[in-house]
């Protein structure tokens, strides 16, 4: 099929699940995507591709800022932005020969688990429940996940702050991958929280994912927090040292974290899970039960780390320099009023408001010391438990020589398996009734398995897992850790997974 | 040694500039005014010296010598010092003042901190802005390593301790001056700790302090600076932001000051030392240099107080006083919120901790806000920023390379190389940026090498005359043509050969003096030829001819030459030789010589 052929059944797929929500900004049917297409499938003919993404549609979800087309976050505060520069990654694929698919909807500036909080409304899901009711897409990256799920698009960006592009990816079916932190730019990224925001990939198998990441993995020296050329060549020689560049072959030590099989997990979850570890092991690989005794407290400290950095970041839109600005002045012209009070109230919505309020007072002069440093020794505390278990050493672990406390042996593991989230989507009607008495903490469960690996910046690809031997249906999120720097490695296993039939 | 120093720092202290052009150039009306004008100047930062609309006015008649004109100025300071002592002596008894100072100086640097954009700030509005300026979703910040440079050259030139690794925090709060809604800066680790500024009488410290006073630096942090915001009421605000994230340095000073004069004369030194090695840009009436003081106060007689900052425990509730933007603010401001907390607490009251204003020329410090509108910043550790580590190599160059401190050029020039006083010392360094010095030493080098050839002659009295002859005859015809510092009015070849040929006695001081005066206006001919074709070459009279010139001016005045000798009134010798260097020969008659003819003659001593 020509890549022509391919983008304009995507485009034609774009309009025809237009109802599921999943572009704030599509694209049009005609445009100069038609032309770059056309350029692509030339040099195709030629032999000479400049990539294996030459001429494909690429969905950018709307928190990844590009110049033609508008980047709103879903915000009321941005409705109208379009931001004046591409952000590295849209810069990178557009080199590539990619282009881009439109802008996907997300839960306001990347925060929430079921791309619900959105001012362009709720993504719906392509799968549905036993009754055909709408089901969550998951979130924040939702609209990238079911772009990627009805082919709207080749592949998708999202970004995972605590899991935002694993879980939409175990809820539709695809597979999601959040590299390790630091690997892929974030000039442009619109932060959330940044010492967790990573820009993830969305693709319908684990090859496709792997032909995004080649073109993104790159030191990019706008970015402060981007691994340096240095850092990156003392990664891969790690890596091919030693006797850890044959793994795959010789058989991987797989560590199963004990403190996740817990009494909330959904049958259907446990039996991908269970499923996937013997077939595992049928290839010859050995499953290891290992401790993460942290995890309890890791997603409380996420919720504390991650809307402190929100309420820090998010400060910056007032709407003076850009953006919207409430009409009138904005402090009601009464000096007592707090500034910007009716441009932020009226566009932010609610989850974000909640998120800034948590932040803001976790980092107030009186609970700084009990939350957000806390949080802090907590999240020193998630990265210990994952240097201890696995068999390669972190790159720029600071504790590397300290001793091993004799509880926490090391299992010498090069992934972890795991659920990608404990239960299947929720039905979007639940979510959605204003009157149901549901607490945020419910939403916050969904990142019960994903949050920890954001804490350590670790590799993390979910992928998905038939629950039943007979049935295609049934789909849960399988989780693949790695040791930082380990990328490979978890979209060696992610690919290997996909085929537990 | 002493000059690179100075070259480098041309350009960089317009604030002295200003205030002593206008102390020691300006002519000023007579002392006799009631309010304290030389007094407030010398402390002040009105404007720049190059503004002919106030000096254009001034009369001849109004013209004063300039030494007396230094020495009139000294009675103020003086006068008005002692005033204000009087008016305090029974408070300070009873009270003793606690003062910290915070300086807020924008760095020297081509880029702002955390972005490419030029620092320039004078070109079209809201031109010198990159994305991460403005907080533009997505941007990050770009760490100028080169802002660093004049950050440690500040530090070390304060005496800190630079620390190998930094951090830099995010301090939260919302104003239309600042874009992303906090200010990075280094709160929790600063890049420079535990430094010291040293003060001496001659920096103007408060005589109660003594000769010497030493006030520790807690520490210095690099932080962002804040858009200029330009307010048109009723409800317009324009904000350019090319002054958005220029870098800037916070000194933060123990409370440790116990004088208002004395944390004047602090900021003032803190200044001038930034000045003094580059590390800055302008000074406190350019808006470069803003200071806050914290004011606190105890009852001597009373157990101390409860309070306890930086370490410093006993002292009273404190209050801050912000953006005070020059040396007399910062003095008067402190005199007065002083007296306020002096006031509060004998009658019964309480100081609040609170955050106030003071506007030049009023009486009293104004509440901004008080503790329940106290800001809680949410000092924040910035994700996207990696630690500063500074290598002890970078340091070791920096501090090799750091031109002699104001204290150190002081020194020297009263030393005995160059033997100048300390009165003499002080201007010649603080005036025209140090424009002067450097002129100065132009001269100085430029005499040296004319007079290789004399080698058993002392250099230092050239150099001391030298000294004169730039800070007084030359600063005389400024004052006198109203024109500001340049050093091309009278080339230092040309100022240096002057003195050379009096040196060497081929003209006269006089003729000097009129040499000097022939180039200040405008005549380029080279000095040998100025005198060669004016004939002005001192051509010394025989005894003869001062005999015959001196009897032709006694019979002048015979009865004078009578009470002179009847009277013993010798002083009134000075007549008849005014009139023998008048009516002799232009540039030969030398006074002295002159004068022990007249004696001769007149009193009978000597020989006849």
């Amino acid at each position: 099929m020509s890549l022509l052929r391919e983008a304009e059944k995507c485009i034609a797929n774009q309009k025809a699940h237009a109802a599921l929500n999943a572009f704030i900004t599509p694209l049009r049917r005609s445009g100069p995507w038609l032309e770059q297409v056309r350029d692509a499938d030339r040099r195709r003919e030629q032999d000479k591709p400049r990539s294996s993404l030459d001429g494909r549609l690429i969905s950018v979800k709307d928190n990844i800022c590009t110049r033609d087309l508008p980047t709103t976050c879903a915000s009321g505060n941005l409705i109208k932005f379009t931001s004046p520069f591409n952000a590295t990654v849209v810069e990178q694929l557009e080199d590539a020969g990619a282009v881009v698919a439109g802008k996907t909807n997300l839960d306001e500036f990347g925060m929430g688990s079921h791309s619900i909080h959105s001012r362009f409304g709720p993504v719906t899901n392509s799968r549905q429940d036993h009754d055909g009711g709408a089901l969550s897409a998951g979130g924040s990256s939702g609209g990238s996940a079911v772009a990627v799920a009805t082919d709207q698009c080749y592949a998708a960006l999202g970004t995972d702050t605590g899991g935002s592009v694993r879980l939409p990816a175990a809820y539709t079916g695809t597979v999601g991958f959040k590299p390790s932190y630091g690997l892929i730019s974030r000039w442009g990224v619109v932060a959330y929280a940044n010492s967790l925001d990573t820009v993830g990939i969305m693709g319908k198998d684990t090859s496709r994912v792997r032909h995004v990441f080649d073109i993104m993995n790159k030191h990019d020296p706008l970015d402060p927090t981007n691994i340096s050329l240095a850092s990156r060549n003392r990664i891969r020689s790690l890596l091919e040292s030693s006797n850890l560049a044959s793994r795959m072959t010789s058989g991987l030590r797989i560590g199963v974290p004990l403190e996740y099989n817990i009494s909330e997990l959904s049958q259907s979850v446990r039996n991908a899970w269970s499923r996937t570890l013997s077939f595992l092991q049928q290839q010859g690989h050995t499953i290891h039960p290992v401790s993460l005794p942290s995890t309890q407290q890791a997603l409380p400290a996420y919720y504390v780390l991650a809307p402190a950095e929100a309420s820090s970041n998010l400060a910056k839109y007032d709407g003076v320099r850009y953006g919207t600005r409430a009409e009138g002045p904005d402090s009601d012209g009464k000096s007592e009023n707090v500034l910007y009070a009716s441009t932020r109230g009226e566009g932010f919505g609610s989850e974000v408001k909640r998120r800034i309020l948590l932040g803001t007072f976790s980092l107030s002069a009186d609970a700084i010391g009990n939350y957000f440093i806390q949080a802090q020794r907590v999240r020193r505390l998630v990265q210990r438990d994952f240097n201890a278990i696995f068999r390669t050493e972190h790159p720029f672990d600071p504790y590397r020589d300290l001793p091993v406390e004799p509880a926490s042996k090391p299992a010498d593991v090069d992934v972890l398996v795991c659920p990608t989230t404990p239960s299947s989507p929720p039905q979007l009607s639940k979510l959605l009734d204003k009157d149901a008495v549901t607490s945020p903490l419910d939403a916050y469960m969904n990142d019960v398995f994903t949050v920890p690996a954001s804490l350590a910046g670790l590799p993390a690809i979910s992928v998905p897992v038939s629950a039943q031997d007979s049935a295609d249906e049934d789909l849960a999120g399988i989780q693949v850790v790695g040791q930082y720097g380990n990328d490979e490695l978890v979209l060696d296993v992610g690919e290997l997974i996909e085929r537990t039939k | 040694m002493l000059r690179p120093c100075l070259r480098q720092s041309r350009g960089v202290a317009r604030s002295l500039c200003s205030q002593c052009y206008q102390l020691y150039h300006r002519t000023l009306p007579a002392p006799s005014h009631n309010k304290p004008i030389a007094a407030t100047r010398f402390f002040s930062s009105t404007r720049p010296a190059r503004n002919t609309a106030q000096t254009s006015t001034i009369t001849d008649a109004d013209r004063v010598p300039l030494r007396k004109q230094l020495k009139n100025d000294a009675k103020f300071v003086k006068a008005r010092q002692r005033e204000t002592r009087e008016k305090e002596e029974a408070s300070r008894q009873q009270w003793e003042l606690t003062v910290g100072v915070e300086i807020h100086a924008q760095l020297d640097t081509e880029a702002k901190l955390f972005s490419r954009a030029s620092t320039v700030f004078s070109e079209v509005p809201n031109s010198n802005v990159a994305l991460f300026d403005l907080a533009f979703p997505g941007s990050q910040p770009e760490f100028q390593a080169a802002t660093l440079l004049p950050a440690l050259r500040a530090a070390i030139a304060l005496n800190c301790d630079i620390q190998s690794a930094s951090r830099f925090d995010r301090k939260h709060y919302f104003y239309q001056d600042q874009p992303a809604g906090y200010q990075i800066t280094q709160y929790y680790e600063p890049f420079a700790k535990n430094g010291y500024v040293d003060l001496y009488d001659y920096d103007g410290i408060a005589s109660e302090d003594g000769k010497h006073v030493q006030v520790a630096i807690k520490q210095i942090q690099l932080e962002q600076d804040t858009a200029k915001s330009q307010d048109y009421p009723p409800s317009t605000q324009l904000l350019d932001f090319n002054r958005v994230s220029h870098p800037l340095i916070e000194v933060i000073t123990m409370p440790q000051i116990h004088n208002p004069a004395t944390a004047a004369a602090c900021v003032r030194k803190i200044q001038a030392i930034l000045q003094s090695c580059s590390a800055v840009t302008t000074g406190m009436e350019l808006g470069g240099l803003r200071a806050d003081v914290n004011v606190s106060i105890r009852r001597r007689d009373e157990a101390p107080g409860t309070h306890e900052y930086d370490g410093v425990s006993g002292l009273g509730q404190r209050t801050e006083i912000k953006n005070l933007s020059s040396f007399k603010a910062v003095e008067e401001a402190i005199i007065a919120e002083k007296n306020r907390q002096i006031t509060v607490l004998e009658s019964g009251g309480a100081i609040e901790g609170e955050t106030r204003g003071w506007t030049i020329g009023s009486t009293e410090t104004r509440r901004l806000r008080g503790k329940e509108g106290a800001v809680d910043y949410r000092y924040m550790p910035d994700p996207d920023l990696p630690p500063l580590l500074i290598g002890e190599d970078l340091i070791g160059g920096l501090r090799e390379k750091l031109p002699l401190s104001p204290d150190e050029v002081l020194q020297k020039l009263v030393g005995s190389e160059y033997g100048l006083s300390v009165e003499d010392a002080k201007p010649l360094i603080e005036l025209d940026d140090g424009a002067r010095l450097e002129y100065f030493h132009d001269v100085v080098d430029i005499l040296c090498e004319i007079q290789a050839d004399q080698q058993n002659k002392p250099l230092k009295d050239l150099k001391r005359a030298a000294g004169n002859w730039v800070l007084h005859e030359l600063g005389g015809h400024l004052t006198k043509s109203n024109l500001s510092w340049d050093p091309d009015l009278v080339p230092a070849q040309s100022l240096a050969e002057i003195i050379d040929h009096q040196n060497r006695k081929r003209i006269t001081g006089a003729t000097a003096k009129e040499l000097l005066s022939m180039v200040f206006n405008g005549d380029r001919r080279p000095i040998a030829q100025l005198i060669e074709e004016e004939n002005l070459v001192f051509r010394p009279l025989s005894r003869e001819e001062y005999v015959e010139l001196a009897q032709v001016v006694i019979a002048l005045n015979p009865q004078m030459v009578e009470q002179i000798r009847t009277k013993n009134q010798a002083g009134k010798i000075g007549w008849f030789l005014g009139q023998m260097m008048r009516m002799g020969e232009k540039g030969r008659v030398e006074a002295p010589k002159a004068n022990e003819i007249l004696k001769e003659l007149i009193m009978g001593n000597g020989q006849q």
